[in-house]
């Protein structure tokens, strides 16, 4: 497997949305590349032909999919009492688009 | 009288019903125990003083009138502060959430609440259920009551330090790779994870969402049994949750015709003590004419590896919700979009959290998903495979809980150290078994130990009746001295 070096990290933290202090990714760096050799034991183990397994239920439940039924389980106003700030009902954030 | 803190749930529950104690006497009763001792254990985040006792009076007045209150009625249980109660701040022992007010009911909490309960509080954890010993929540880490220098295990720690100390008799935990059962074993108390698919987790907090369940922590198998028969249900808001017929969970069962499969070659290695431990509670087993037999379950031995791939992918993608934008805090020095994501996740989630999700982006990512994703769920399919081969000689599989008894405060620093205390408990999670963890007796340093037994999907009820019958021959269930402080 290639390196898990600085480079990675800072692409991992655009992919994640994490933003960290330089202290933090020192360690960050240090204890993921730790995890990940140990996880690379798994290349210890055969797994030609095997099928990945992508369901836990196995034969148990057969995926079945809810009708397409809206329910308003909840208000407006208590749904937007969860969200950090708020304007006429809807969820306030800043400009995504900036003015020519 | 007995005093009410030795009592188990069934019990107290049995004295509400007869009129010999009214709601209201309990309720004020551990609120008294939560306030004199939780200052020392740290197990709640939040005490519910003022609901808690309306809901008693309701129950007595209901009472008085003759109506039939529930079968867990007067009995208070601590809710771990991952599954919502609507109305009541869910922080996920975050600093994301310290203001995010639930706007429902966890699935299981209504189930427990509409059968009479009286819920007391939300109790502690490492923060979003990732860690093993509760040193991890951002508000403050719990403590062992066998020895308040120690951990009590995680991520259910306080809910299991909370049982243990006798400052509620019930508790639920939530259990992706050993949450539930590996504090249970440090605090000397019974945890209890059901089948995958038996509970909704509608309400609980994702976190792996192919290994995650909601399970019972108490002092006794039967308490466990009787939480089980009210949250063991379907509900269609967990689409993961099966729609079996309820079942019964009647816990007498003559088990000489029971066989148990012993993996001893992954055992190998086992530190002394537990093995010792260990082995005695196989003759405790064995005393009750149940039949022992070697199995070969080796390829667990690959269960860390396979599990901190899937959980932190599962838990990266989870954890995205967290954006800063539709709940939990939003960091107020963000001035743009990008910020808002980028800094309230940086201010938001602990270093154990980042970790995690950075792992699991990254055994996602392009080019890395067949050699990381893919390899561990096949490894995972090979696993399922063992164990249904294992099942196909004995009835469940015996394994201790945790590799020790409870470590000291700050003792691993080491990511892979903590990671290795779920190795004996993860395999359950990751092929949908139910798994028990009953008290099994204790270190030198007077510590719990546990002994789990693991059995085929959706057999709950029979790994519980084991359970019971090996608690009715060992007398490990106990109550820690310092917390004993009305002993007869």
């Amino acid at each position: 497997m290639s390196a898990f070096d600085k480079q990675t990290l800072a692409h991992l933290k655009k992919l994640c949305r994490i933003d960290c202090t330089e202290e933090e990714e020192m360690a960050l760096l240090e204890r993921l590349q730790r995890v990940l050799g140990y996880v690379d034991r798994l290349n210890e183990v055969n797994t030609d032909g095997v099928t990945t397994c992508s369901f836990v239920l196995r034969s148990l439940s057969k995926l079945v999919f809810r009708q397409d039924i809206p329910v308003n389980e909840m208000p407006r106003e208590e749904f937007l009492e969860t969200a950090p700030d708020q304007i006429a009902g809807m969820i306030r954030v800043p400009p995504v688009l900036k003015s020519p | 009288m007995t005093a009410l803190y030795r009592l188990s749930a069934l019990k107290i529950n049995e004295m509400f019903k007869k009129g010999e104690i009214s709601a209201l006497s309990i309720a004020q009763y551990f609120l008294k125990r939560i306030a004199k001792h939780d200052p020392s254990i740290g197990s709640f985040l939040k005490v519910l003083e003022t609901e808690v006792l309306l809901k008693a009076e309701e129950l007595d007045r209901k009472r008085k009138k003759g109506l039939f209150c529930g079968k867990l009625a007067a009995i208070p249980i601590a809710i771990k502060d991952n599954m919502h109660i609507r109305g009541q701040i869910t922080t996920c022992g975050s600093k994301f959430l310290t203001s995010y007010k639930a706007p429902f009911d966890a699935t299981a909490v209504r189930l427990l609440e509409e059968e009479g309960a009286l819920l007391i509080g939300k109790t502690n954890l490492d923060e979003f259920a990732m860690g093993s010993s509760t040193e991890h929540s951002a508000f403050f880490p719990a403590n062992n009551p066998w020895n308040l220098e120690t951990v009590p295990g995680g991520s259910s720690g306080g809910s299991a330090a909370a049982v243990a100390a006798r400052l509620c008799p019930m508790a639920t935990g939530s259990d992706t790779g050993g949450s539930i059962r590996q504090p249970a074993s440090f605090c000397g108390v019974v945890g209890f994870k059901p089948s995958y698919g038996r509970v909704s987790r509608y309400g609980l907090v994702a976190f792996g969402s192919s290994l995650d369940q909601i399970g019972p922590i108490t002092t006794t198998v039967e308490d466990a049994a009787l939480m089980m028969e009210v949250i063991g249900r379907h509900c269609p808001n967990d689409a993961m949750c099966l729609d079996f017929p309820q079942e019964s969970y009647e816990m007498n069962r003559d088990c000489k015709e029971i066989v148990l499969g012993i993996p001893t070659q992954f055992l190998e290695g086992l530190n002394e003590e537990v093995s010792a431990n260990f082995y005695s509670a196989v003759d405790i087993f064995k005393s009750l004419g149940i039949k022992m037999i070697e199995i070969d379950l080796q390829i667990l031995k690959y269960s860390i590896p396979v599990y901190y791939v899937l959980s932190t992918a599962e838990a990266s993608t989870n954890l995205a919700r967290f954006d800063g934008i539709r709940y939990g805090n939003r960091s107020p020095n963000a001035k743009t979009l990008d910020e808002i994501y980028d800094f309230s996740r940086k201010e938001g989630f602990g270093p154990e959290v980042k970790q995690r999700i950075m792992l699991g982006t990254y055994v996602l990512s392009a080019g890395f998903q067949d050699a990381y994703y893919k390899k561990a769920q096949k490894v995972r399919s090979l696993m399922i495979q063992a164990f249904d081969k294992a099942f196909e000689s004995c009835d469940a599989v015996l394994l201790p809980t945790a590799p020790s008894g409870a470590f000291a405060k700050g003792a691993i620093h080491d990511p892979l150290e903590m990671y290795l205390q779920d190795l004996f408990t993860i395999s359950a999670n990751l092929a949908g078994l139910p798994a028990v963890s009953v008290p099994s007796g204790f270190t030198k340093a007077n510590l719990p130990l546990g002994i789990q037994i693991i059995g085929p999907q959706l057999c709950d009820v029979s790994v519980l009746q084991i359970a019971h019958a090996f608690e009715n021959l060992s007398p490990y269930t106990k109550i820690p001295p310092i917390f004993d402080d009305e002993a007869p």
